[in-house]
């Protein structure tokens, strides 16, 4: 009893510090949420659940969460698919392993606006060296290729994170069930989709978690490549509510929706989490 | 005795003065830096130093609004956009300045009425100086206008010699005939939906003899007008303009008018001398003039100097307006190339010697008009800016993307209150 009490004197300073910088504006925002504050009125009557269903029957919203939704299913897919083609890559046995590091890190060293910045010269229609390639295909201005687009740019930027975590994974797992798996005569293949993979799933499943989370948020990209444009082919739910909050100047809102949003990610990591303590 | 006590008097205003520090948030471009150059002489005169923080454009209404909602803000004076010199002072956020302006005797009277109308009075109160003028032209290319060879070919295919169009259509119709025959696009367009697109339509909105609303805020956007307005800017960005044109912004347009890739834009006057600078365009310098949009109105543009009411200095700041925006500071800057919104720094003949162009900016000015200026301005170019993203991508018929547009702009006048 007496080594809990210490424990929990020792992590009560972290435990303050994160119900201050987190809880505090979660709940201010909850607040928010349910008042008509907005920056030119002040005044924050009560309104219940009213922003709520504001939020739910404007349909630009609603197009911004559907459009969330695949951009995420999209990025996390590629992301993960990519990410372990690399780790398993550099987890092999190759020459300058160190040159290949680096070159796998450095996408994740870079601020996602620098990233953006980068691609919208690679994918300028005049002037970049991939519409050239592509014979001048207009990437970011044609509301086909756009959203695709802007994902690619994204999965370019998290797959080193996702290939450096995986990589960890793969080195950290025990080598007697693959040396079983090869003495019964298991082709690497075989080993690797019967052995290695199913090992290898919680730190997928983290990682799955980690990823969703970060691409649910997406913002600068969106701000520094499209502005949510052509028409509303890049819209997605972070930018729509960062507009709401400062161009609408409409604070409460923006909180609704983004309640929306955090519930949303809750609801995806609790379905995770009970899919982890299952198995 | 009496000198003696003057002189004391003096010194500690002048001690008083010294130390003080005016923070003010500033938009990194040129005319910033020219202000910056004249700051020494205004500290030589008052001993009050003043700091800009410049930051690009798209990063100053949040940090703003961010500093008008604190107990006390960071930014002495502030330098506000005409898109928002609706929303600042509805809001309560600014100092209204009749107070200053008579008890220092400053003369408002050489401003340019659709400048204060622009970014001075907000329903009658006045809020802001005029700063900066930023209205909307036609920059085109002289040389290309000229080519013998575009000339027969455009009056076999027209009936009509090639000349500066006079409406719209004839715009529109060169801008086409250019694309397809000179080798160049026919316009650099900012298509990107929010600010750029927003602007640039509003060109085609007043040069097609529409409006946004009428005197009562009644909403007129879905008029023939407009539907014809759209009709050509859509028609113009998807075969006149540019390869990227709906995912441009101001920049992109400059590189690709500067490069000499386009005969046209629809753009800011100060854009001219930009363009017509050898070392910074050397493809298109001396080629290039400007006139008032086809069809006569552009969109007025500006900059306003205000005092936010959270401000600890209120007189200093304004001591600083007063001086930065007297005529003698003002020639100053016009020479410098700063835009002046004063009619005696546009008549004045130095200045008209150095930027003789200015005689069409002063026409640009005096016939420029606003687009709607009210609490919610910044939301009403998101959403009319996505109607006519959706418009140009090919995504919405024009006509429903007016309707919606003119839907979501009711709303927001409705939201501030201007409509029932």
């Amino acid at each position: 009893m007496k080594g809990r009490g210490t424990g929990l004197l020792l992590a009560l300073p972290g435990l303050l510090l994160l119900a201050g910088v987190v809880g505090l504006p979660l709940l201010y925002a909850l607040y928010l949420s349910l008042t008509d504050y907005t920056f030119l009125k002040p005044s924050a009557a009560f309104q219940g659940l009213g922003r709520y269903l504001d939020a739910l029957q404007d349909p630009y919203f609603r197009h911004a969460l559907a459009l969330t939704g695949v951009y995420v299913g999209l990025t996390v897919g590629l992301t993960l698919a990519l990410g372990l083609l690399l780790a398993v890559l550099l987890h092999q046995r190759l020459p300058f392993r160190g040159l290949h590091y680096l070159a796998v890190s450095l996408p994740m060293l870079i601020a996602p606006v620098g990233v953006g910045l980068i691609w919208k010269m690679i994918l300028h229609p005049e002037l970049g060296i991939l519409a050239y390639l592509f014979g001048g295909r207009d990437f970011l201005g044609d509301a086909r290729y756009a959203l695709l687009t802007l994902a690619l740019v994204d999965v370019w930027q998290q797959t080193s994170f996702a290939a450096l975590v995986l990589l960890a994974g793969l080195r950290s797992l025990p080598k007697e069930p693959l040396e079983a798996a090869y003495v019964d005569g298991a082709t690497p293949w075989q080993a690797f989709w019967r052995v290695t993979f199913p090992l290898l799933l919680p730190v997928l499943g983290v990682l799955l978690i980690l990823q969703v989370v970060a691409e649910v948020r997406t913002y600068d990209l969106v701000y520094v490549l499209t502005r949510g444009g052509p028409g509303t082919a890049t819209d997605l739910v972070s930018f729509y509510i960062y507009r709401k909050a400062f161009l609408g100047l409409d604070l409460s809102g923006a909180s609704a929706m983004g309640y929306f949003l955090l519930l949303a990610t809750l609801a995806l990591t609790a379905l995770y989490y009970r899919g982890l303590t299952r198995a | 005795m009496k000198r003696l006590l003057a002189v004391l008097v003096l010194a500690t205003g002048l001690s008083l003065a010294q130390g003080v520090v005016l923070r003010a948030l500033m938009e990194d471009v040129p005319e910033t830096r020219i202000i910056e150059e004249l700051l020494p002489r205004f500290e030589r005169e008052t001993g009050i130093r003043v700091e800009f923080e410049k930051v690009q454009y798209a990063a100053m209404h949040d940090k703003l609004v961010a500093q008008l909602l604190a107990p006390q803000s960071a930014y002495d004076f502030l330098q506000v956009d005409f898109l928002w010199a609706g929303e600042f002072p509805a809001a309560g956020w600014l100092e209204p300045l009749e107070p200053y302006v008579k008890r220092s005797g400053f003369d408002l009277s050489p401003y340019y009425p659709s400048m204060l109308d622009l970014v001075g009075y907000y329903r009658g109160t006045l809020y802001m100086i005029p700063m900066y003028n930023y209205a909307m032209g036609l920059i085109y290319r002289k040389d290309l206008l000229s080519r013998k060879d575009l000339a027969e070919k455009y009056r076999a295919r027209f009936k009509r010699p090639l000349a500066l169009p006079k409406t719209l259509e004839e715009y529109v119709d060169l801008s086409l005939f250019m694309a397809k025959n000179a080798g160049v696009a026919g316009a650099a367009m900012q298509g990107q939906r929010g600010d750029p697109n927003f602007m640039e339509f509003s060109n085609y909105l007043f040069a097609a003899g529409g409006d946004y609303v009428d005197r009562n805020w009644r909403v007129t956007l879905a008029s023939p007008q407009g539907e014809k307005a759209l009709a050509l800017y859509v028609r113009n960005i998807q075969q006149g303009a540019q390869k990227g044109a709906l995912n441009a912004n101001l920049d992109d347009t400059f590189r690709v008018m500067c490069q000499g890739r386009a005969f046209s834009m629809i753009t800011y006057w100060w854009m001219l001398p930009q363009l017509d600078d050898p070392k910074q365009c050397p493809k298109v310098a001396g080629k290039v003039a400007l006139s008032p949009v086809p069809g006569g109105a552009g969109v007025n543009g500006g900059w306003g100097w205000a005092i936010p009411k959270n401000s600890a200095q209120k007189e200093a700041a304004w001591r600083f307006i007063s001086w930065v925006e007297s005529k003698p500071i003002v020639r100053e800057r016009a020479l410098r190339g700063h835009a002046p919104t004063r009619k005696d720094a546009f008549q004045d003949p130095e200045v008209l010697k150095k930027y003789p162009y200015y005689k069409e900016a002063e026409r640009i000015i005096a016939g420029a008009k606003k687009v709607p200026i009210f609490a919610y301005t910044a939301e009403m170019e998101d959403v009319v800016g996505r109607e006519i993203s959706l418009a140009a991508a090919g995504q919405k018929p024009v006509k429903q993307a007016l309707q919606d547009a003119a839907r979501g702009l009711e709303g927001l006048l409705k939201k501030a209150g201007l409509l029932r």
